[in-house]
């Protein structure tokens, strides 16, 4: 995850985040058998992003309309920040959550300035003060000033989701509800506003809830993910992580997709996993001295490196079959692959090259150790590798 | 007196080779048109204030009525069902059958025309209310606008290209119907359309071009205006 999915105390720029917690929340429409959203209880704490996740009709937009009252609750409660949203004005609880919608849903009729003023409007702000938040904030969301004076007709479809997000950030909300944000997007836009909308979370730690039909969206976005199935239950409620390790039914198995291991690897960096030890040898050094280091190592091909110990290349049998060793191995150092790339980039990088082992550096260009298909594969099957994401004592397995 | 006119007319005017057009009722005589101008002044006044004061009533009521609908879907049918009825009334005989209950008069004639007005301005408005992008109201409720934040704020902004152009229409359809206010003696241009058993293509023609022009004029008035209050529609995508 982008934004670490520990607990974020300590700094924040704003209004502070509010916790918003389900309790056995239903929803019935009149004239319908059964409910729309049944019995849920969840937590979100306060600065995490929450993504409601499921096929369409799983109730998770209606799930989500509960927290501002757009939709109404029919039993149980929410609570924003320990206060229930029951006890407060509509208007009132709804101007101190931000509500970005798949649509956008900016006003055509005024400027793209205006449309972020909404709320500070309503709430009486001063006129040079909107206009001080709104330059900040189309900075903060990467956009120039002066697209203020713009109708939202004049923007892309990206520029507008910008705008949509800004709008709701602009009073500075304890929560956010963002209902499909980037689903009318094209993926490439999709997945710069993502990233965008994480690095901004970086900064500001809202508590997010994000509703999503996408379960890549999820894994990416969510601190946590709540996967609904239709007739609004709660499948599982559970980090990214967590999810695509132990899909608690057949359901969420289905789908997070047959492809889990994959998604998994791409919540994964480098770092995350213990390498394999590379036997090292240095130009010069005699190939008996090497061939000894062979025996012993896990990797069954010497790595030659330089006096900072930064990979050279791969000796073969040829390379070694002399006194000493060569200056110019046989085989360059690839792939090279950096501690801190995707685990997903990683294996792809492994699998494209003709060698089975890669070369691990740090920041500094240093071997860090080697990585192989088959350490990936343990991992991904090893018990020691499902305690590493929950306690043991949690679940028991199989 | 009005008999007397084209007379008259010939007697002041036949130095100028026209001698036949009035006698022989011709479709249109210039000469008697420069003279006769002012005759028309205060039917057009009169015109305009039939025309003005309709539509401006008839937007009021409209629009009440259109928010009433709008808030409450249920209302729609009766309402479009009596409107549509009143304006299916035959004009002449709406202002006929008026007299008997409120007498003859400007009132009389004023109150048929802005029945005559509300189809169509309704029907506008709920049009223009219904194309607002579910989006901009959804995030406008969202956002905590309350509802009449929302309708004057958003809403009918929005609407307004409909509810001009069912303003425009209305308009054109007010500045004809508005001659029938003759009959029940509201004045106007039709005194000079509806003159009697002789027909003056002159006067006929003049009086005709002058509803036209009124028509045109408050036409192109709502077109400005609709350029001035709706600035977004001309904003050239970037």
């Amino acid at each position: 995850m982008a934004t670490g999915s520990a607990p974020r105390d300590g700094e924040n720029n704003g209004t502070d985040a509010a916790s918003v917690v389900y309790e056995h929340v239903t929803k019935r429409y009149p004239g319908q058998e059964s409910p729309a959203v049944q019995d849920l209880s969840l937590e979100v704490p306060a600065g995490e992003i929450c993504v409601l996740v499921g096929p369409s009709g799983c109730g998770k937009t209606t799930a989500m309309r509960m927290v501002n009252r757009m939709v109404e609750i029919t039993e149980g409660d929410i609570k924003v920040g320990g206060t229930s949203v029951r006890d407060r004005d509509a208007a009132d609880l709804r101007r101190e959550i931000g509500y970005v919608i798949q649509q956008v849903g900016l006003f055509p009729h005024r400027t793209v300035a205006a449309n972020i003023g909404t709320v500070p409007h309503l709430l009486g702000w001063q006129h040079d003060r909107i206009a001080a938040r709104t330059s900040e904030l189309l900075d903060l969301v990467g956009l120039g000033a002066d697209l203020g004076d713009r109708y939202p007709a004049q923007l892309s479809g990206g520029q507008q989701q910008r705008v949509g997000v800004a709008r709701a950030l602009a009073a500075d909300p304890h929560v956010m509800l963002m209902d499909e944000p980037f689903g009318a997007i094209d993926p490439i836009a999709r997945e710069r506003l993502q990233n965008e909308f994480l690095r901004l979370q970086g900064e500001i730690r809202k508590t997010v809830l994000f509703v999503t039909h996408d379960i890549d969206e999820a894994i990416k976005m969510g601190d946590r993910v709540a996967v609904m199935k239709n007739g609004g239950h709660l499948a599982q409620f559970a980090t990214p992580a967590e999810l695509l390790m132990d899909p608690a039914d057949d359901f969420v198995e289905d789908f997070v997709g047959a492809d889990r291991a994959l998604k998994r690897l791409s919540l994964m960096r480098v770092s995350d996993i213990d390498l394999w030890e590379a036997p090292l040898a240095f130009v010069g050094q005699a190939t008996s001295e090497v061939k000894l280091k062979l025996h012993r190592a896990e990797v069954p091909h010497v790595l030659l490196v330089d006096s900072q110990r930064r990979p050279l290349g791969w000796l073969s049998e040829r390379d070694l079959a002399g006194e000493v060793v060569p200056e110019h191995p046989d085989s360059p150092a690839e792939p090279r692959l950096d501690r801190d790339d995707v685990m997903r980039d990683a294996l792809a990088n492994l699998l494209q090259s003709e060698t089975q082992y890669a070369a691990v550096v740090d920041a500094s260009g240093e071997i860090d150790g080697v990585l192989s298909v088959e350490i990936i594969s343990e991992f991904l099957g090893s018990p020691e590798a499902r305690e590493e994401e929950h306690p043991a004592a949690e679940r028991p397995h199989d | 007196m009005i008999e007397a006119l084209p007379y008259a007319a010939v007697v002041l005017h036949n130095r100028t080779n026209e001698s036949g057009c009035v006698p022989d009722n011709g479709l249109f005589c210039p000469s008697w048109a420069a003279d006769n101008w002012h005759d028309f002044v205060t039917p057009s006044l009169q015109h305009l204030v039939l025309v003005a004061v309709p539509i401006l009533l008839g937007f009021v009521i409209a629009l009440g009525l259109a928010i009433v609908a709008h808030r409450r879907r249920w209302l729609m049918p009766p309402i479009l069902g009596a409107t549509g009825a009143l304006y299916t009334i035959p004009s002449i005989a709406f202002f006929f059958l008026l007299t008997p209950l409120i007498g003859r008069g400007r009132e009389t004639a004023i109150i048929a025309l802005t029945v005559y007005t509300l189809q169509i301005i309704f029907r506008n408005i709920l049009a223009g209310l219904d194309n607002v992008p579910a989006g901009a109201k959804d995030a406008g409720r969202g956002m905590g606008l309350t509802q009449n934040q929302l309708l004057w704020g958003v809403e009918l902004p929005l609407a307004l290209p409909e509810i001009i152009a069912g303003l425009r229409i209305a308009i054109v359809s007010t500045a004809a119907l508005a001659t029938l206010a003759v009959f029940v003696g509201g004045g106007g241009l039709g005194t000079e359309i509806f003159t009697g058993s002789k027909v003056f293509n002159t006067r006929l023609i003049m009086a005709s071009l002058l509803v036209m022009a009124i028509a045109f004029c408050f036409d192109g008035l709502l077109l400005l205006l609709q350029r001035l209050v709706t600035p977004w529609r001309r904003a050239v995508p970037a």
